[in-house]
């Protein structure tokens, strides 16, 4: 696994001189190879990022790519090895998440303000469950992260110096994966699944065409040249999402496994997840 | 508690963007007012975004008040609105944490005090954006003068004495436009607090600055906080270019130094009512 070895300007050891990094001595982490700072920037007022004992594992990817799928499906295999786990996502915080809902369902809100209550519901879920999830050594599964805010806003034209900004603040992931699918395989899938195509998923707001599914094309076109640069940028894993279920998650639990030090990678899908291995 | 990791100012290459040279002029004021640091920032952008610029191209006119609690800051600018009503000139009013959109979230979460440092901050912000887009920037655009009862002062000198970050803060509300006079009423501290908590039954938890844990005691919490808040505006009134007023001036007087000010500074015959037109 690739992974970015520049350090952020603020936080961890400032001369490369012998490092205690305390707490970390899991194994298959490289001690001698000094992880990169927990942060992009300034930690989150009042965090002590040597507390993070925990891992972070985000999974980006369009509507339709699969995502949740396989949160599900890995939450299940990393509880049955034994890793206690939470997960977060968008809007799921309890400050703003049924805001943001309302907000959406009605055609009044605009860009920056929608961008900041997305802001506001990351941060939330961060400060009051992600990092006392990390700070007591759970892995935290991410449903979606900065990125796909980023990509979102970054279309609509609001600067990427402004939101990535914004977002120094949060944690940088120890893995992050991209389900990587062709807007039109998104579309196939999103359809079969709703028998219709979201208004936002579809960037409806920003006037790209009359024609539902040339403005989704058009949309989510637009949203995978953001994740393309991103990805170069934050060194993800992207993996082909088009691939079935049962192909991805092997190889999203093939790379977990490595970071957590997991020799056993076999999994099999309880009766409850069973639907989803296709 | 109150530790000083969110002060911390990095030190760090000031980030050169590569954009299209359309977009330089607005890059150039946003690289004055964003010292982002971050590494995820160095980046060589592949395409030119522009910010939801806060050009100063529009005909109409901003100005602001702003200052602690008790300042006196919300009278006078109530009696310089009174003054342009009257007189008919087009303006609008618009006060801090007022937008509908964004007001049920923030009375939660100051009800249920779910509020850290950094959302209390974002919700404001998104509360600011709102009435940012949906009001100041298309009515400065459609020539009106705008009065507003605090503005993202307030925000850099409140959040900052929270333990946000000064230069996050500064990014945050880079899509501000930046007024054209910025009112600042100080008063002594003891005079500020005083007419505060002489008029009012109970303090708010986050008015009075609870959630720091600095006192248990309401008023002295509110008075430590206010302090804090105090020394921050004092430090920007010269990067800001604050216009300083004597909150302890009779109230009339303030109010003519301060209409006086508005008609040195604003072009007043351009938000004048229209005379109708002889046929």
């Amino acid at each position: 696994m690739k992974r970015t070895k520049k350090m952020g300007d603020s936080a961890a050891s400032p001369n490369g001189g012998p490092q205690k990094r305390s707490k970390n001595g899991r194994n298959g982490k490289n001690e001698r190879e000094q992880a990169p700072a927990r942060f992009y920037g300034t930690p989150l007022p009042g965090v002590h990022p040597e507390e993070l004992s925990g891992s972070l594992v985000v999974v980006e990817g369009t509507d339709g790519s699969g995502r949740s799928t396989q949160i599900s499906l890995l939450t299940e295999w990393l509880e049955s090895e034994g890793f206690a786990v939470e997960t977060m996502g968008l809007r799921r915080s309890f400050l703003v998440g049924e805001d943001i809902d309302a907000l959406l369902a009605e055609n009044s809100v605009t860009r920056m303000t929608l961008a900041l209550m997305y802001g506001t519901d990351f941060f939330d879920q961060v400060e009051r469950r992600i990092l006392p999830a990390l700070r007591s050594g759970l892995i935290v599964l991410a449903d979606r992260y900065i990125f796909t805010l980023i990509a979102r806003a970054a279309v609509r034209g609001i600067g990427r110096d402004y939101l990535h900004g914004i977002y120094e603040l949060a944690l940088r992931p120890d893995l992050t994966f991209w389900l990587n699918v062709r807007p039109e395989v998104a579309f196939d899938r999103e359809f079969k699944k709703s028998q219709t195509i979201s208004y936002w998923e579809s960037g409806r707001d920003m006037s790209l065409s009359n024609d539902l599914f040339q403005s989704f094309i058009r949309y989510q076109s637009m949203i995978k040249r953001e994740f393309e640069y991103l990805s170069k940028r934050h060194g993800f894993i992207e993996l082909k999402g088009e691939g079935s279920v049962s192909e991805v998650n092997r190889e999203l639990r093939k790379r977990i496994a490595s970071h957590l030090g997991i020799r056993r990678t076999q999994y099999k899908p309880s009766h409850a997840l069973a639907h989803l291995w296709r | 508690m109150f530790s000083a990791i969110g002060c911390k100012v990095m030190g760090a290459s000031h980030t050169i963007l590569m954009f299209d040279s359309g977009f330089r002029s607005i890059i150039n004021y946003y690289a004055s007012m964003v010292t982002a640091t971050s590494d995820i920032l160095d980046a060589r952008l592949p395409a030119a975004e522009s910010m939801p610029a806060p050009k100063r191209e529009y005909p109409g006119a901003l100005v602001v008040v702003e200052g602690i609690d008790g300042s006196g800051k919300s009278t006078q600018l109530y009696l310089l609105k009174r003054w342009l009503e009257i007189g008919g000139y087009r303006i609008h009013f618009t006060e801090w944490n007022s937008s509908p959109l964004v007001k049920s979230a923030t009375r939660r979460g100051k009800q249920r005090r779910l509020l850290t440092p950094t959302t209390f901050s974002l919700l404001h912000a998104a509360d600011f954006a709102d009435r940012c887009e949906r009001q100041i920037l298309p009515l400065l655009q459609g020539g009106y003068l705008v009065l507003a009862d605090r503005y993202i002062y307030t925000a850099f000198a409140r959040d900052a004495a929270r333990g946000c970050s000064p230069h996050w803060l500064r990014n945050l509300y880079s899509f501000a436009p930046v007024p054209d006079i910025t009112f600042y009423f100080r008063a002594p501290l003891d005079v500020a607090v005083n007419r505060i908590v002489a008029g009012r039954p109970k303090l708010k938890y986050y008015e009075a600055g609870m959630d720091l844990g600095i006192s248990l005691d309401r008023t002295e919490s509110f008075r430590i906080f206010q302090e804090r808040i105090l020394n921050n505006y004092d430090q920007m009134v010269e990067t800001d270019h604050f216009v300083l007023m004597d909150g302890t001036l009779r109230v009339n007087k303030l109010q003519k130094q301060m209409r006086q000010i508005v008609g040195e500074r604003v072009e007043l015959a351009q938000f004048a009512p229209q005379k109708p037109k002889k046929q």
